[in-house]
C-alpha cells in the first residue's frame, strides 16, 4: 500500500510540474529560456509516462524528442538570438483557451474515458515491437522514414534559401 | 479495474488538458513564430498523455503509435525552425504578421 501512495503522490507532482512548466513556456520573456522550460516539461511528460508503465515510450521521447527536436530548437533560438518586441493578443487566446477546455471537458465527462487507463499486465517487449514493425507496419514505418528524410532536405533547402 | 489506474488515469487527463489549454491559449495569443512553435510542441506533450492513455487497452499499439507520432513532430519541429530561420534572415523578426505584410 505505502507504494502504490507514494506512486500516486509522485504522480500527482509530476502533473503539478508538467502544468507549471507549459505555462513558463507560454510565459517566459526570453525564448531561450522557454525553449529551455519545453525541455523540462518534455522530461516530466517522459517521466509521468514511464509510471503508467511505458518505459520505451519514456525512453524515446527523451532520447529523439528532448534530444534532438528539443536541443535543435533551443540552439537555433539561441543563435537566432532574443526576441526584440513580442506582440500579444490575450482576448484572443483566453476566447480559444475556454472553447477548447470546454469541448475537451465535455467529451472526457461525458463520455466517460477518464477511467479509459489500464495498466500494461507486462512490461511491452522490444522483440515483440520489433516482430510488429516488420510483419504488419513495414509499408507504413517505412512512409514515415522516406517523409521524414524529404523533411530534413526540404529544411534544408528552405534554411539556404535566399527569400 | 484498480483504483490506482484509474486516480493514474485521470490525473493523466487533468494534465492533457490543462496543457492543451495552456498551448492553445499561447498559440493564439501570442504573434511571435517560435512562441507559436513552443505552444504547438506543449499541445504535442498533451496529446501524447491522451494518446497513451486511450490506447493503453493495446500496449503494444500505443507503443507503435507513439513513436511514431515523437518521429513526425520532431521531423515537423526541423521544417519550422527552418522556416522561422528563412523569415528572420528576411525580415530581423519572429512576428508573423511580417509574413501577411510582406507576402512571404
Amino acid at each position: 500500500m505505502p507504494e502504490q501512495q507514494l506512486m500516486l503522490l509522485a504522480s500527482s507532482l509530476l502533473v503539478a510540474s508538467m502544468i507549471v512548466a507549459s505555462y513558463y513556456v507560454i510565459k517566459a520573456k526570453d525564448l531561450v529560456y522557454a525553449s529551455g522550460a519545453l525541455a523540462i516539461l518534455g522530461s516530466l511528460n517522459a517521466a509521468f509516462i514511464a509510471l503508467l508503465g511505458y518505459g520505451l515510450i519514456a525512453a524515446f521521447l527523451v532520447i529523439v524528442y528532448v534530444g534532438a527536436a528539443v536541443m535543435f530548437i533551443i540552439v537555433s533560438v539561441s543563435m537566432l538570438g532574443g526576441a526584440p518586441i513580442e506582440t500579444w493578443e490575450p482576448e484572443r487566446g483566453i476566447i480559444s483557451a475556454a472553447a477548447v477546455a470546454g469541448a475537451l471537458g465535455i467529451i472526457v465527462v461525458s463520455s466517460g474515458i477518464y477511467a479509459a487507463y489500464t495498466s500494461p499486465t507486462s512490461p511491452v517487449d522490444l522483440g515483440r515491437i520489433a516482430s510488429l514493425i516488420v510483419d504488419r507496419y513495414l509499408v507504413v514505418i517505412s512512409v514515415i522514414f522516406v517523409a521524414l528524410a524529404a523533411t530534413l532536405i526540404e529544411a534544408i533547402a528552405i534554411a539556404r534559401r535566399r527569400v | 479495474m484498480a483504483m490506482e489506474d484509474v486516480i493514474l488515469g485521470q490525473l493523466g487527463f487533468i494534465a492533457a488538458i490543462a496543457m492543451a489549454v495552456i498551448g492553445v491559449y499561447g498559440f493564439a495569443s501570442s504573434r511571435s513564430l517560435v512562441r507559436q512553435l513552443l505552444s504547438i510542441e506543449v499541445l504535442f506533450n498533451a496529446v501524447l498523455i491522451m494518446v497513451v492513455i486511450l490506447m493503453s487497452f493495446s500496449p503494444l499499439n500505443a507503443t507503435l503509435l507513439a513513436i511514431a507520432l515523437i518521429s513526425i513532430v520532431s521531423g515537423e519541429v526541423i521544417v519550422v525552425v527552418a522556416v522561422i530561420a528563412a523569415v528572420y534572415r528576411f525580415s530581423r523578426t519572429f512576428e508573423s504578421s511580417i509574413m501577411e505584410e510582406e507576402g512571404v
